[in-house]
Order: structure tokens, then C-alpha cells, then sequence
């Protein structure tokens, strides 16, 4: 996997970490749910992120699938579509747990960063 | 998550690639439809609502493709592409990948065939149950050098009973006997075997049932056969009620009890028939002295061979200890049965295998070589497509689809070769492999012909790409500047395959130049007698009633059986009277047949111990049998009619018993005995000294031991017929066959053919590994050429510019040449001097194959190193030339 294309650094780019981290947050809160639901769910939840770039949700659940983190099953929307329902597995909630704990480590460090800063 | 499951998931995809990728397509889809709907129910028209559900989704193609990258190698998605552009690219160089194809076929070709070959003589496991743990049990007897003799039967008893490292124990015996009371009676091949040999090799009986143990405990008592699956078909029509009938064998009647399975010939690989040992000749089987056959025995789990051998060590010590006159300096060999059975094959098959390894390593260098130069010849394509977007990754992955391509297609070609290559080995070659060897192309071969593809594949592609990513390609796309220079690290890469080409090719040059040497020194070897235009045939005569001793060297002495002179004496007149023969004269045993060894004693000769009391190799030959043979007489006379009638006591002996006992001395009139000074046979005395003769093995006789030649007087009722014609001898074998059953009609005729077939078979084994190492070392020596001459020329074609600067600057045609050869001979000496060196350490490995030549004979170096430079020389010296015709303003302009 030698090549992606450089990404452009765009105001609705999510850092792929932090959409992983969304999508297995919605999983683990709302039970399964499909690519729609949860574009709507974070879309929801934090406003314009994912604004004009909606597949890369996508991007995360493959991602996911791969590490085994979610799990996937067809079944039919509320609407009466073919959907694919995403489910977070175990290892799911373990990597959500590690990283929700980094992630709050991380911002804490940053906010304070950011506080020591405002507060000059 | 772990790297064996993400390979998993990726492997799995691969196989389903189609539906997971339509599933994919219909989850887009449908999230694109929902966010359509969403944004109709926002009051968008249908179009409008499509468009911006598009956009919010961004863009699903890049999507796809982040996916597939996900999803799959990349390498094997892009694989079909990368294969489809080096077939393009091949198609555009006809020439180029017919060479290279045509050199890896022959390469792999001929490393399939061997191997096929290899495969099924030697690492395939015999098809008996368990056989790593049978052995072969010898009885040998150590003289000046230990010798294979065999075993007796009271030996074989006590080994038997006394050892334990064994589940069983066999004893076998191979013979002939006829088939008679049929309407067209022959010789069938037969063994004599104790009654646990079957079981010792997983033998069921297809029909009726093997020997009892009852069966092989009297001498003489249970006249019952087994008979082979073939035997039964072809004589008996593969009757299903022939377990009870009677068959006759030598003229006794004897009860067939059952049928072996399809394919079993037994450990002699030719049997017809199995007969209980404890039938065979009755007379020698309380003799201890008398030692002719071979014991077979399975292991116990968990004993060793070494184990095992201790212990038959200890039993015969013990046994020599208990009969000094007979078991004095004898003992046992423990050998595994597949050494037996396939030992003679592993060293010539060997080292074919090594000599095609060769082939093949120095064809894939010159296709490597090939490769590198075109490599080098698109670096600006190569720049071309870095500088576009192609990773470093994607180039190597091209260079080695390219390169799988050719080699693909090379091993589909070779498969081809190698497919007739095998039936030419089997059918041509002279080499005689036993029934259950049948090598095919099979699974085995198959995988070893697979990564044998794949290793040269790797190499061939790995070696340009190497240089791919070493070269700066920015460099590279500056046109013409780095033409004239600039390119030492790939043409030094490319000086090491030429050197290795030429060790490898001059190792096989001395290796083909040994056997060479071995066949010229076989062709020229003296036997002591002339086998050209000789027929050699031996007859049976029928016996009315049953005799023990069907032994074909009756002792000396023994009562003359005068219908048996007289039926062999109108033989001869019969065959004398055809046309265009000069001489025909009948013995006990013919040149290279089976003869067996007595002990005799030398008038007046001190007593001697077991390791060199006097044996010979004793035979009875008619009046004109050393004339037959073209056999010169060193001294005295040849034997008389009158001796003949007389059975005279007088003897003919070899040389080198003169040289043991009367060295200097007359030995004419000195007087032997068969067997030790207090035997009762007759003293003989010596009428003849003939040159020695090569009557028991070629290229040499096995031991030293002198023949002894007795006149005709034979009491067995089989004996070797020599006949010298001055036609064809293989043509006048049917006519030789008339006049005997002309004159005899009820004599059986046998193991009819020539003379010089004997010797063949003698020396077949280096036959056979001497002409394929000389075709081999044939191919290696003109790869080796391409492959120097490719080099060099090109090396001249990238230094045109150079060379004609030189020459616009005044440098003589002289010195463009010694400048342009300087580096072919560097590198040529180079590699002679590895070459000689590895061939210094590998030919020991030829010694038993080899005759006359020492392994490092440097004759054959010599020449070798000859041949080889004056083949690297044309291939350096052509190039040179055309360099020194370049014409410095065409090649100044032509940049």
C-alpha cells in the first residue's frame, strides 16, 4: 500500500482517528446501526464535520471491519431498504475504551496546552 | 489486529471479489438514495435532490479504490495488468523473448527430467510396507579388502535364531528355471525364498495363499510354487482354478498354491515364480562353506541399523570362533534394502542433478543478463513512468510480471521437453531401472518444477529492479548524459553474472571431460578377449528325471555325462556349418555371466589363513574357446581334441596366478587342486597361461583372483554357447537358434545376445551419466557464449561514443581492440580460476563413476580451460572487432 493520494487539508476533514473513534462511539451507544444512521447520528451530534465528505464514513467502517472492531450484517432499513447493519463486536468496545481514555488524555493535555496559552 | 487474519480477510476477498464489490456498490447506493430522500422531503426536485446527496457523499470512486487498497494485495489486483503488459512488451522484442523462452525451457526442461527421474529411483520410498526398516543381510568374507559373498544356509539359521534385533528374517536366492510340460517350454526368472518373505514385504497373495511354514522346513519335501501375476496371464491365460493344478519347473512337477498381487516381481525384480528356499539344491544346505544367497530381515521398532549390526558383528565372531574352516574372517553387513535396490543410481543420478542445476543457473543468468541490459536500455521508460506516478513498488512488481511471463512460458515449454525428454532417458538411455521405477511428471515433480519456476521468476525480476531503484531517475530522464558513463553499478553486477557463467560452465566442461575420458578409456579397454561379433547365448537341455544339482560349475572331477557331450558337441557342428561363422565353442559360463569362486591350492604353497587362501574362478570350456574369443595364449598350449575325450586332468590358467606362485618360473607343468591340499580331487596340471581376462566385471574384475580353465565336460545340462561370425551378431542370432534346435529340438535357448550387449550393460552407468554431462556441458558451453558475447557486444554498443572519441582522438585500431577485449579476458580468467576451483573440490564426487582418468586429471582441465577460452575468446574478439570499425563521425553524431 504504497501510494494514497496526499490528503487536502480541508476545514471537514475528520482526522481518521477521531472518526474511527466517533463511529465506534455511536455503535457502542446505539446499538447496530447502518452507514446512513451513523452519518446522521455524528451529523447530528458535531454539527457540520462531516459536511460535503459523507463517505468517509465508509472509509472508517471498512477500516474497522478490517481490525475486526465492528461487525456487519444485511438487514432492511426502517424505510424498507437493503441496508448493511454495523454492530460493534468485542474487541470493538476494548479499542473504544483504550482510545476514548487516550482521547481524553490527549484533549486534557491540549486544553490545558491551550489554556497556559490564552492565559499569557 | 494480527497479520495472519488480516491476510485471511484479504485472501478471503480475493476469492469473492465480484459480489463483495457489487455489495459495496448497493451500500452507496442505498445511503445515496436515503440522503436523496432526505433532501427531496426538504422540497429539492428529484435531480436536484440526487446532485446534492452527491456531493454530501463525496466522492465514491476514490472510496472504492481506498477499499480496494484496503481490501486486496495490491500486487494481485494490479497483477493481470502488470502480466498483459509484459506479454505486450515481450511481443514487441520477438527476438528477445524467444531467445530467453528457448534457453529457460531447455534449463528447466532438462532439471524436470532428471529430477522425474531422481524422484522416482531414489527419494520415493520402495512400495513395501514401512521400508526404511528391511535390510539386506550379506555375508562377508574379509580378504585383502572385504568382500560381498553371501550367506550359507546353516549361517543363515543361526543368525535366525540367535538375533534379536529382527522381526524376521528371509532368505532369497534368485535363479532360472524352465517352464516345461507346456507346449512352448522357457526359462523363467525364479526366486528361492524362506517362508516369512512375503510377509517381510506386505505381500498378500492376490490368489490362494503364500508359503506355510510348514512348507520350507524339509529339504525337498514341498514341491509347491507361487506364481507372479505376470506369469500367471501370459502362460496359464489367467486361469481362476490354477491354485491347485500342477505346473512343471525343470521338469518336477510342482503344486501352485497362489497368485501375487499385480506388479510384484520380487527383490530380484524380475521373479515369475517363488519356490520355497528349502527346495533348492539339498546337498548344500548343511554345508557351511557353501555361501550363494542373500537373507532379508525388518528391523524391530526402535532398533537401529547400527544396533542391529553390533549385534550380527558379535554372531558371527562367535560363529567363527565355533567353525574357524568355514566362518574363519567372516562376517555380516547390515544394509538398508533401498541401497540395495537403488544405490548403483544415486551417484550417476546425482550428479546429473547437479550438472542441470548448472544448465539451469547459467541460462537464467543469461537471461538475467538479457533482462539487465534492457532494463538498463528503459531506464528512461522506467524515469519516465516514476516521474508519472508509478510507485518504486509498481516498477518491480512490472519487471517481475515481465520476467514471470518469459519464465512461465519457458517452464511450459520445458515441462514439454521434459515430457519427451523422459520417454528418450527411459528408452535410449542405458541405464536399466527396476519395474517399479516409472518417473513421470507427477505432483511431486510438478511443485519442484513450480518452485524451481518461481526461484528463477524472483531472480530474473529482482536483478533489473534492483537496479531500478538504485538508479536516480531524474538522472536517468536527463536524455543522453549518462550514456557513456555513469553505469558502473549495474555493469558491475553484470561482470559477476558473466563470471559466474563461466565457472559454472567450465565445472561442467571438466565434469563432461572426465567421463569423457572414462568412455574413451572404456571403448579402449582391453578385456583380455574380442567381444566384437560374438553370440552369446546359453541352452538347457532336458533331463528326464529330477537332478539336485542344477549348479552350472559342477566340481571338477565329477563323472562325464556323455549325452550331454555329445548333445553340445552336435550343437557345435550344427552352428559350424552355417555360413559366415569362424568359430563357435560352448563353456559353463560366458564372459560377464554369473561364475563362482573356489578355493584351490598351489603345489607345494605354504598354508595359508582365510584372507589369502588362493581362490579362483573356475569354468570348462570346449576346444576352440579361446580362439572364439581371440584370446592370446601368453605361454604353453591351447587344450586338444584328445583332452576332451580323455577329461584330462590339465588346466589353463590366468596370469595372475603365475605372478602369486612362480613368479620368473616356467609355469607350464606345475600342478593345482581344487580345494585345499586334502581335497580328493585330481591334481591338474597346467597346460596354458592366457592374459587375464575381464570375465567377471568392467571395466576391472572385482577381485584379482585368477580363472581356472578346465576342458568341456559337463554334467549340468546348462551351458554358454559362443559362436564369432563375421556378420552381424544380433542379425545371426535367429540363425544360430535354428542350427541348436535344429540339431536338439527339445533344448530350451536363453539370455540370447551378444557379447558385446554383456559389456554394455557393464558399463552403462557411466555411459549414460558421460553422454548426458557432454550434452549438458555442450549447452552450458554455448550459454556460456551467448552470454559473453551478449555482454561484451553490448558493452561495445554503450561505449560507441566513447570509442569513437577515442579514435577521433587518435587511438589506433590496436588499442581500441586490446581496450575493448581487456575486460572480456578479465573477466573470462576470473571465472576460469573459480571454475577450476570448484571442480577441484566437486569431481571427487565423480570417483566411482569415472575409469582411467584421476578427478583432477589435468589433461582434462587443461583442455577444458582451452575450450572454454577459445569460445570466450571468438565471443570477445567479434564485438572487439566491430568496435574498432566504428566510425568516429557517425558515432560522435550520432548522439
Amino acid at each position: 500500500m504504497s501510494k494514497e493520494a496526499a490528503p487536502s487539508r480541508k476545514k471537514t476533514d475528520v482526522l481518521q482517528g477521531t472518526l474511527d473513534l466517533m463511529v465506534l462511539q455511536t455503535l457502542a451507544a446505539l446499538g447496530a446501526m447502518h452507514g446512513y444512521g451513523i452519518a446522521r447520528r455524528i451529523e447530528q451530534v458535531s454539527g457540520s464535520v462531516l459536511e460535503l465528505n459523507e463517505g468517509t464514513v465508509y472509509t472508517a467502517l471498512l477500516r474497522l471491519q478490517q481490525q475486526r472492531s465492528i461487525a456487519s450484517e444485511w438487514g432492511v432499513s426502517e424505510n424498507n431498504r437493503r441496508a448493511k447493519f454495523y454492530s460493534i463486536t468485542r474487541s470493538g468496545r476494548k479499542q473504544l475504551a483504550r482510545e476514548t481514555e487516550d482521547w481524553q488524555r490527549i484533549s486534557d493535555a491540549i486544553g490545558r496546552l491551550l489554556q497556559l496559552a490564552a492565559g499569557r | 489486529m494480527n497479520p495472519i487474519a488480516r491476510m485471511l480477510s484479504k485472501v478471503r476477498y480475493l476469492f469473492a471479489p465480484r459480489d463483495s464489490e457489487r455489495d459495496f456498490d448497493d451500500e452507496i447506493n442505498a445511503h445515496l438514495a436515503m440522503l436523496a430522500g432526505r433532501f427531496r422531503a426538504q422540497g429539492m426536485t428529484q435531480e436536484e435532490a440526487w446532485r446534492a446527496a452527491r456531493r454530501q457523499f463525496g466522492n465514491s470512486t476514490s472510496l472504492k479504490e481506498a477499499r480496494n487498497e484496503m481490501q486486496t494485495f495490491v500486487w494481485l489486483a494490479t497483477l493481470w495488468q502488470d502480466l498483459r503488459y509484459g506479454v505486450r512488451v515481450l511481443r514487441k522484442n520477438k527476438g528477445f523473448a524467444a531467445v530467453a523462452v528457448l534457453t529457460l525451457a531447455l534449463g528447466i526442461g532438462a532439471n524436470t527430467a532428471i529430477f522425474s527421474v531422481v524422484n522416482a529411483a531414489i527419494l520415493r520410498p520402495l512400495p513395501y510396507p514401512d521400508p526404511a526398516r528391511l535390510a539386506v543381510l550379506w555375508g562377508n568374507v574379509k580378504r585383502l579388502r572385504v568382500e560381498r559373498r553371501g550367506a550359507s544356509y546353516p549361517d543363515y539359521r543361526d543368525w535366525r535364531d540367535q538375533s534379536r534385533s529382527f522381526e524376521a528374517m528371509a532368505a532369497f536366492d534368485g535363479a532360472e528355471l524352465a517352464l516345461t510340460g507346456v507346449p512352448e517350454p522357457e526359462r523363467i526368472p525364479c526366486e528361492y525364498v524362506s517362508q516369512p518373505y512375503f510377509s517381510l514385504l506386505g505381500i498378500h497373495a492376490a490368489l490362494g495363499r503364500t508359503f506355510s511354514p510348514e512348507e520350507d522346513r524339509v529339504p525337498q519335501r514341498d514341491a509347491v510354487v507361487f506364481l507372479s501375476d505376470g506369469a500367471w496371464k501370459r502362460r496359464f491365460g489367467g486361469d481362476a482354478a490354477i491354485v491347485g493344478r500342477t505346473i512343471q519347473l525343470d521338469w518336477r512337477t510342482y503344486t501352485v498354491i497362489g497368485v501375487a498381487p499385480p506388479g510384484f516381481y520380487g527383490l530380484t525384480d524380475k521373479a515369475e515364480a517363488w519356490i520355497p528356499f528349502s527346495m533348492e539344491g539339498a546337498a548344500d544346505l548343511d554345508n557351511r562353506g557353501a555361501v550363494w544367497f542373500t537373507v532379508l530381515a525388518r528391523l524391530k521398532t526402535g532398533v537401529s541399523r547400527a544396533q542391529a549390526q553390533a549385534e550380527m558383528d558379535a554372531i558371527s565372531n562367535n560363529l567363527a570362533r565355533a567353525h574357524p574352516k568355514t566362518n574363519e574372517a567372516r562376517g555380516v553387513e547390515v544394509s538398508p534394502l533401498d541401497r540395495e535396490l537403488s544405490g548403483d543410481l544415486e551417484a550417476p543420478l546425482l550428479i546429473l542433478l547437479a550438472a542441470v542445476a548448472f544448465v539451469l543457473l547459467i541460462a537464467s543468468t543469461n537471461v538475467a543478463n538479457l533482462m539487465l541490459a534492457r532494463s538498463e536500455g528503459r531506464r528512461h521508460e522506467m524515469a519516465m513512468r516514476a516521474a508519472l506516478g508509478a510507485g518504486g513498488g509498481r516498477l518491480v512488481r512490472q519487471l517481475v510480471a515481465e520476467s514471470a511471463v518469459l519464465v512461465a512460458s519457458g517452464c511450459a515449454a520445458g515441462l514439454v521437453l521434459a515430457h519427451y525428454g523422459i520417454r528418450a532417458l527411459m528408452a535410449a538411455g542405458p541405464l536399466r531401472f527396476s519395474n517399479s521405477v516409472h518417473p513421470t511428471i507427477d505432483g511431486g515433480v510438478g511443485l519442484f518444477t513450480v518452485l524451481v519456476c518461481c526461484a528463477v521468476t524472483l531472480a530474473l525480476g529482482l536483478a533489473p529492479a534492483a537496479q531500478v531503484r538504485t538508479a536516480g531517475f531524474d538522472e536517468a530522464l536527463k536524455q543522453s548524459a549518462v550514456r557513456s558513463t555513469g553505469r558502473r553499478r549495474g555493469s558491475r553486477f553484470r561482470d559477476a553474472l558473466v563470471v559466474a557463467e563461466i565457472s559454472l560452465s567450465l565445472l561442467l566442461l571438466i565434469g563432461a571431460g572426465l567421463m569423457i575420458r572414462t568412455l574413451r578409456h572404456l571403448a579402449a579397454l582391453n578385456p583380455g578377449y574380442d567381444p566384437s561379433h560374438v553370440v552369446n547365448l546359453r541352452v538347457s537341455l532336458p533331463q528326464l528325471q529330477p537332478s539336485g544339482a542344477s549348479n552350472g560349475n559342477a566340481a571338477p572331477g565329477a563323472k562325464p555325462d556323455a549325452k550331454m557331450v555329445v548333445a553340445a558337441n552336435d550343437i557345435l557342428r550344427a552352428i559350424s556349418r552355417l555360413p559366415s561363422v569362424e568359430s563357435a565353442s560352448v563353456a559353463t559360463d560366458a564372459p560377464l555371466s554369473d561364475s563362482s569362486a573356489v578355493y584351490y591350492t598351489a603345489e607345494g604353497q605354504p598354508p595359508m589363513n582365510a584372507q589369502v587362501k588362493p581362490r579362483a574362478y573356475f569354468h570348462r570350456v570346449s576346444v576352440d574357446f579361446f580362439h572364439t574369443l581371440h584370446t592370446r595364449l601368453l605361454a604353453g598350449r591351447l587344450f586338444t581334441e584328445d583332452e576332451v575325450h580323455r577329461d584330462a586332468d590339465v588346466a589353463i590358467v590366468t596370469q595372475n596366478m603365475v605372478k602369486r606362485f612362480w613368479p620368473g618360473e616356467d609355469p607350464i607343468g606345475k600342478r593345482i587342486k581344487i580345494g585345499g591340499l586334502n581335497s580328493t580331487g585330481p591334481w591338474l596340471t597346467i597346460a596354458g597361461v592366457v592374459g587375464e581376462l575381464k570375465y567377471r566385471g568392467l571395466p576391472e574384475n572385482p577381485t584379482a583372483d585368477p580363472d581356472i580353465f578346465q576342458v568341456f565336460n559337463e554334467r549340468s545340462r546348462d551351458f554358454s554357447v559362443l559362436v564369432r561370425t563375421s556378420l552381424d551378431p544380433a542379425a545371426m542370432l535367429s540363425t544360430v537358434r535354428g542350427a541348436i534346435t535344429g540339431a536338439e529340438p527339445s533344448i530350451l535357448i536363453y539370455d540370447a545376445g551378444t557379447l558385446e550387449d554383456s559389456i554394455g550393460r557393464e558399463t552403462a552407468r557411466s555411459r549414460f551419466t558421460g553422454w548426458l554431462m557432454a550434452i549438458f556441458a555442450g549447452i552450458a558451453l554455448i550459454l556460456a557464449m551467448i552470454g559473453i558475447y551478449g555482454v561484451m557486444s553490448y558493452s561495445v554498443s554503450r561505449r560507441t561514443r566513447e570509442i569513437g572519441l577515442r579514435m577521433a582522438l587518435g587511438a589506433g585500431r590496436g588499442e581500441v581492440l586490446r581496450m575493448v577485449a581487456r575486460r572480456g579476458v578479465s573477466l573470462v580468467t576470473v571465472g576460469m580460476l573459480l571454475g577450476t576451483a570448484a571442480a577441484l573440490a566437486l569431481t571427487r564426487m565423480m570417483a566411482t563413476l569415472i575409469y582411467g582418468v584421476s578427478s583432477t586429471d589435468p589433461l582434462t582441465f587443461a583442455g577444458a580451460v582451452g575450450l572454454l577460452a577459445a569460445v570466450a575468446a571468438i565471443a570477445c574478439l567479434l564485438p572487439a572487432f566491430r568496435a574498432t570499425r566504428i566510425d568516429p563521425v557517425v558515432a560522435l553524431r550520432d548522439e
